[in-house]
């Protein structure tokens, strides 16, 4: 399996990034950003959109930085794993990521940013001649989607990446950077339904860090992965639950699924609605079959979607047993 | 140098220089030679080692110093320092890049190919097409039905059209890109219930043996027995559909092949295979070429299990395109195309029924196996008959019926793989008989070991058994897993299960000659002054450890160290014809040709010591690279004095041994398929944790026995144990080649076609069972495909016990499990899975009435294993015939049929619906 080539730029700061994604766009040269490169050279292998040009983000020191509060775009996922200033539940999440030779070059920027994915579409170039091509990859073709026929507006790939839903809960906060400045939004604010824009980022636009905030230690809460292979496997289907509690009572419940649409899905509507009127086990039970019916996964993944729904319950169910004080 | 040896110096053999010669040779690593072991010398030559399954022909040769002692393979070193060259790693200079161009639909005509733009790129040297190599080939010389590249259509995406050869890989893909092909698309299959049908554009045209016009490649019918009895005396029966999807053998390595044009103008093609003889013949056969012009080079392989035993169209590419630009050329597959050239285990549709008498006896099996081969023949043809056949055995069954169609569809080739056409079939039986047990309120092993066939029987197709171990693999997993205090006894989502299997020990026919004809392997031994022993064989190592077997063999046979014997086994130029690693053939044949080729230089060695010695040549024994007398054994000679007196007047010695098959079996149409000189059995248990509320399972722990005659090198054989649960428990959970809904292959990479990784890998307990055959090289028999067959229906049974559902599809994915599970709930009016019962057992007096039978057969197993004047046992003596005589010289309604009836043709079952088709010869075409 060959690679297209293509020209790799390795830029030592932001600012030089920055500069160098300018003279492509003028150019108007195509460029992808590269962290740790384990999603997108497998994509590049298959000849999945690729571009003429990569600025790497490897040699930028800035983006390494890992506080309690900060975490930087280029932080390798075992790092945050391994780090003590990690919430437990971010750990948890990260260190189910892939498999730890994976972690150990993938990023956390990387993982947010996640390309979706989607069995019509990472397949190698002669694989998807045979179908001829689909809407996400068309090669100038117009092709329809693979998954639901007869539509070429909407990618339908799924987003399989773990970090997102916990951070999501924790109210993180991405910071981004362009030629045209600075700007930071909430994560929950970042992704856009489309599996092929997936999220805001503009042309050009470079995910710096994340920061969470301050109070992030004062939440508990879990985070569940289904998969077939505990290793290896992307989610099938993920769930974080995230609450705070007041001595007994429960305060604030946030929950954030994974793996089921083309973006990850933030539930805090269905949670903050169940806390005012709290039961426990009752409210577990009514929380878990509400989330099932708010995600609508498709047939794109290993598992079948009614089954990954049907999980989802389970899932969240579980993740909300530290709730419980059994 | 003393007074005595200068006057000795005369002569003109020592004129010059007036010295003595240093005498050459070398005695391996240690400088002394060590004492007999006697623990590792049978008692039947007065040593130590015990032997409660009786005396070997091959006692006589024990030396004990290599033989079950466990060994690291001789080839480990080179694969753990990476020196090891496997098929992509031969460079040969002024190389070629070679790439295929594949095809993108399932099934068209292939209208016209457009070189013209690939041939003008720079760098493109040479191109070539189904023209440039019309002939056929294929595996079974019965149904070659494969070309190089397509002539006229192509059959599944994938399939091969045309290659390239170019200066380098990225030129190569650009002149793939480049060729124009143009296809007319036909109505593809998909659905190997559509394969029965008759077609518009049957895949391929058997001409006067095409069946109907239907995409039937082979169909089987097998009758034994009175088959209208089986329903008759039966109290319970057992009835399953059973879907197996197709899996794939997923080596490590991909294909990879260079083929050199040497200038000489020999063809040299090294090529990680599995069976180089075949390789051979179809190169010979598609270049138009002598074989004595074909050096085919076996490079080391990266896992073979069946997926590098046919001849592949991308060898005859790569000959064909360094034929035609004179220069090497290199093909190594993506992973992709590792699927697309498959082979694997092929997707079929069971139909297992059962049926047991008041007795606990198995009174019938009945089975129908409609099996989806993809779009060519392969191995198909004994598949088709394995699928019946090899559920025979261990059991002692009432009747058997048996009906097999393999069908061509537009998908990737199903062939062999590790345990070849028994696996699914083995998994529907063991299934079944748990079913049955519970129904008849019994233990399973209980039912188990009251219905085995004992050693030396015939089974009711039968096959020939000589050994046979099953009975202490039974009794070995339950004491050791703790059956009876876990069967039935677990909390809900913890269950434990047993599952037995049954494997051929090489194949009985050679699948080119006739046995009486040729060998069906055969090793050469030469030994030159320096007292290394060179063996050639062309059995193929591809990590099961043959060279290894073969190295023990002769090192044992001859009292030498491992690191004095020397495989050569790689190339057709050197090696003797052997027929290649497969059918689980290596060890009982291989080894017995080197053993046969290792007593003859024995026979030398033995006699010059007696001319040395003066001692007669029955009173010698050979220790560690010393002959000396048994009964004193200060009087003796060191190997190299013995070597070099036999070599005075001849020089090296060499020699030659050659392994055939004893004729056997009886005489019906197919009635070879399954016949082997000796079959292995095991029995494992595996105790798995299912979470009832997401249908996942864990497989927590495996005790697994397998009977292999005598493990000569007993590391290898846990090896070979552990791998196959490995790679059993992968079809069984988790992996499958899945087709989409548009019919093309969705899981061609590593990521989506799911192999255990080490998280989901159980503890295995690896039991070795040596029931010590009678034809085995020093008793030993297969434990490369038969261990893999029992850990599919433990893991199902164990699911069963743990949460009382029986899925009837593989792998039992989360997913499938909790279908199955939430039908249980819905059955039992249960609203959370969490609330369902688990099974329990409460035996029946049938307990107690088998137990008893199981105790009365261990005496008569013991009894038929080391007595050597024993009486025929024909299958059916449970069943109060004479077991003397073949039962159906005794009973006349005991009948063996190989054609349906009309009757059984007004309904017949899915694949028995095969035979509604005339074959065209028989309609007068």
């Amino acid at each position: 399996m060959k690679m297209p080539p293509f020209n790799l730029h390795i830029p030592t700061s932001i600012d030089e990034a920055i500069e160098i994604a300018k003279d492509l766009d003028s150019n108007g040269d195509e460029f992808d950003w590269v962290a740790g490169g384990t999603d997108l050279l497998p994509n590049y292998k298959w000849h999945l959109n690729s571009k003429k040009n990569v600025i790497s983000l490897a040699k930028i020191s800035q983006l390494t930085e890992l506080s309690e509060t900060h975490i930087g775009a280029m932080v390798r996922l075992q790092d945050l794993a391994d780090s003590e200033l990690t919430h437990p539940v971010l750990v948890k999440s990260a260190n189910s990521i892939a498999s730890i030779m994976i972690r150990r070059s993938g990023t956390v920027g990387g993982n947010i940013c996640l390309d979706t994915r989607c069995y019509w579409y990472n397949q190698t170039e002669d694989w998807r001649e045979s179908i001829d091509w689909c809407h996400k990859c068309d090669c100038g073709t117009g092709a329809d989607c693979r998954v639901i026929p007869n539509q070429n507006t909407l990618c339908v790939a799924t987003y399989q990446a773990d970090l997102a839903p916990v951070l999501m809960c924790m109210g993180a906060r991405v910071h981004l950077i362009s030629i045209s400045g600075k700007r930071e939004m909430l994560l929950n604010d970042f992704f856009e339904l489309d599996g092929m824009k997936k999220n805001k980022l503009l042309p050009g636009e470079l995910l710096t860090h994340i920061t969470l905030p301050e109070e992030t230690l004062q939440w508990n809460g879990d985070y569940q992965k289904l998969r077939q292979r505990e290793s290896w496997d992307f989610p099938e289907a993920g769930v974080a639950v995230l609450w705070k509690k007041d001595g007994e009572n429960l305060k604030q419940l946030r929950v954030a699924t994974t793996g089921l649409e083309s973006i990850p899905g933030y539930h805090e509507d269905i949670s903050s609605e169940l806390v005012k009127d709290w039961n426990g086990r009752e409210s577990i039970k009514l929380l878990s079959e509400q989330i099932r019916k708010a995600v609508k996964p498709v047939q794109n993944t290993w598992y079948t979607p009614s089954y990954r729904r049907k999980m989802v319950k389970v899932l969240t169910k579980r993740a909300c047993k530290g709730l419980l004080g059994e | 140098m003393s007074e005595k040896e200068k006057k000795e110096m005369v002569g003109y053999r020592q004129q010059p220089g007036k010295i003595s010669f240093s005498r050459p040779g070398s005695g391996g690593k240690g400088p002394f030679s060590e004492p007999r072991d006697e623990e590792m010398i049978p008692e039947s030559q007065g040593g130590k080692k015990e032997q409660p399954w009786g005396d070997h022909r091959h006692d006589k040769l024990i030396t004990g110093r290599i033989v079950g002692k466990p060994t690291s393979l001789v080839d480990s070193k080179w694969k753990v320092t990476g020196r090891a060259k496997y098929g992509d790693d031969i460079r040969l200079p002024n190389e070629l890049i070679g790439k295929i161009v594949r095809s993108p639909h399932h099934y068209a005509r292939v209208l016209s190919i457009d070189l013209s733009k690939a041939l003008e790129l720079p760098g493109v040297v040479s191109i070539a097409t189904g023209d440039d190599a019309s002939n056929k080939f294929g595996v079974l010389p019965v149904t070659k039905d494969e070309h190089a590249m397509a002539v006229e259509r192509v059959r599944h995406i994938g399939d091969l059209v045309a290659c390239v050869a170019a200066e380098d890989e990225a030129t190569a893909l650009e002149a793939v890109r480049l060729i124009n092909v143009e296809y007319e698309i036909l109505e593809s299959i998909h659905d190997m219930k559509d394969g029965l049908k008759d077609s518009k554009d049957p895949i391929h045209d058997r001409g006067e043996y095409h069946i109907g016009e239907a995409n039937v490649q082979k169909r089987v019918f097998q009758e034994f027995g009175n088959i209208e009895s089986m329903q008759e005396n039966a109290v319970v029966s057992h009835k399953n559909n059973w879907f197996f999807n197709g899996v794939n053998h997923a080596a490590t390595e991909p294909h990879a092949v260079v083929a050199d044009w040497d200038p000489s103008g020999r063809l040299t093609l090294y090529t990680p295979q599995q069976v180089p003889h075949y390789v051979h013949r179809a190169l010979a056969d598609v270049l138009e070429i002598p074989m004595h012009q074909i050096n085919v080079h076996r490079t080391f392989v990266g896992g073979g299990f069946g997926g590098k035993s046919d001849p592949f169209p991308h060898e005859m590419c790569a000959s064909i395109l360094a034929r035609k630009s004179g220069r090497p050329v290199r093909i190594t597959f993506d992973r992709e195309e590792v699927y697309w050239i498959n082979r694997g285990r092929h997707p079929s549709h069971i139909e297992m029924n059962l049926h047991a008498d008041k007795q606990g006896r198995l009174c019938g099996i009945e089975t129908d196996a409609l099996i989806d081969g993809g779009a060519f023949a392969s191995f198909g043809h004994v598949t088709t008959y394995y699928n019946g056949v090899l559920h025979t055995a261990p059991y002692e069954i009432g009747a058997f019926h048996y009906t097999g169609a393999r069908v061509w569809t537009n998908k990737p080739a199903s062939g062999a793989m590790r345990g070849h056409g028994a696996v699914n079939s083995r998994c529907a039986v063991e299934v079944g008989i748990d079913d049955i047990s519970e129904k008849l309120q019994v233990d399973p092993i209980s039912f188990r070991l009251a219905n085995l066939l004992p050693p030396n029987s015939a089974t009711i197709t039968g096959f020939r058994v000589t050994s046979i171990g099953m009975r202490e693999c039974l009794e070995r997993v339950m004491e050791e897993s703790g059956w009876k205090e876990k069967f039935r006894k677990m909390p809900l989502g913890h269950g434990i299960g047993i599952g037995c299997g049954f494997f051929i020990s090489g194949s009985g026919l050679p699948i080119h000659w006739d046995p009486n004809k040729f060998p069906h392997a055969t090793v050469h031994l030469k030994i030159d002054m320096d007292g290394g022993v060179t063996v050639h064989t062309g059995a193929a190592d591809i990590g099961q450890g043959s060279d290894t077997v073969v190295a023990q063999s002769v090192a044992e046979v001859l009292g030498l160290p491992l690191d004095m014997i020397r495989i050569k086994s790689r190339e057709t130029d050197t090696s003797p014809v052997d027929l290649g690693s497969y059918s689980s053939r290596v060890t009982f044949m291989n080894a017995n040709a080197a053993i046969s080729a290792a007593m003859k230089i024995r026979e030398d060695l033995l006699n010059a010591t007696s001319e040395i010695t003066d001692a007669p040549v029955e009173k010698l024994v050979i220790g560690d690279r010393r002959i000396f007398r048994k009964d004193d054994p200060a009087v003796g000679v060191s190997y190299l004095e013995a070597l070099h007196k036999a070599q005075e007047e001849r020089g090296a010695l060499v020699a030659s041994g050659a392994y055939r098959t004893p004729p056997m079996g009886r005489a019906h149409k197919g009635a070879a398929a399954g016949l082997a000189p000796a079959y292995s059995f095991s029995a494992y248990v595996a105790e798995v944790k299912v979470d009832v509320e997401t249908g996942q399972t864990k497989v927590e722990k495996v005790w697994a026995a397998h009977d292999c005659g005598k493990a000569l090198n007993p590391l290898a054989v846990k090896g070979q144990i552990i791998g196959s649960c490995h790679m059993g428990m992968g079809q069984v959970l988790s992996e499958e080649m899945r087709y989409g809904r548009t019919g093309n292959l969705m899981n061609t990479d590593l990521l989506d076609y799911k192999i255990p990784s080490i998280h989901e890998m159980p503890e295995v307990t690896p039991i070795i069972v040596e029931s010590n055959d009678p034809e085995g090289p020093f008793g030993a028999k297969e434990a490369g495909e038969g261990p893999l067959l029992p850990i599919l229906p433990a893991v199902c049974n164990a699911v069963y016990d743990a949460i009382g559902v029986r899925s009837n599809e593989l792998p039992i994915t989360p997913d499938r499990l909790y279908k199955d599970i939430e039908k249980k709930c819905r059955e039992l009016k249960i609203e959370e899975p969490i609330d369902l019962p688990s099974p329990r057992l409460e035996t029946s007096k049938l307990q107690k009435t088998l137990e008893k039978r199981a105790e009365q057969h261990s005496v008569r197993d013991k009894e038929r294993r080391l007595k050597s004047d024993i009486k025929p046992y024909h299958n059916g003596a449970l069943f109060g015939m004479d077991p003397t005589i073949p039962p159906d010289e005794v009973d006349e309604s005991w009948k063996v049929t190989v054609i349906p009836s009309k009757k059984y043709l007004e309904t017949p079952r899915l694949a028995g619906s095969a035979w509604l088709h005339t074959e065209r010869r028989k309609r007068g075409e």
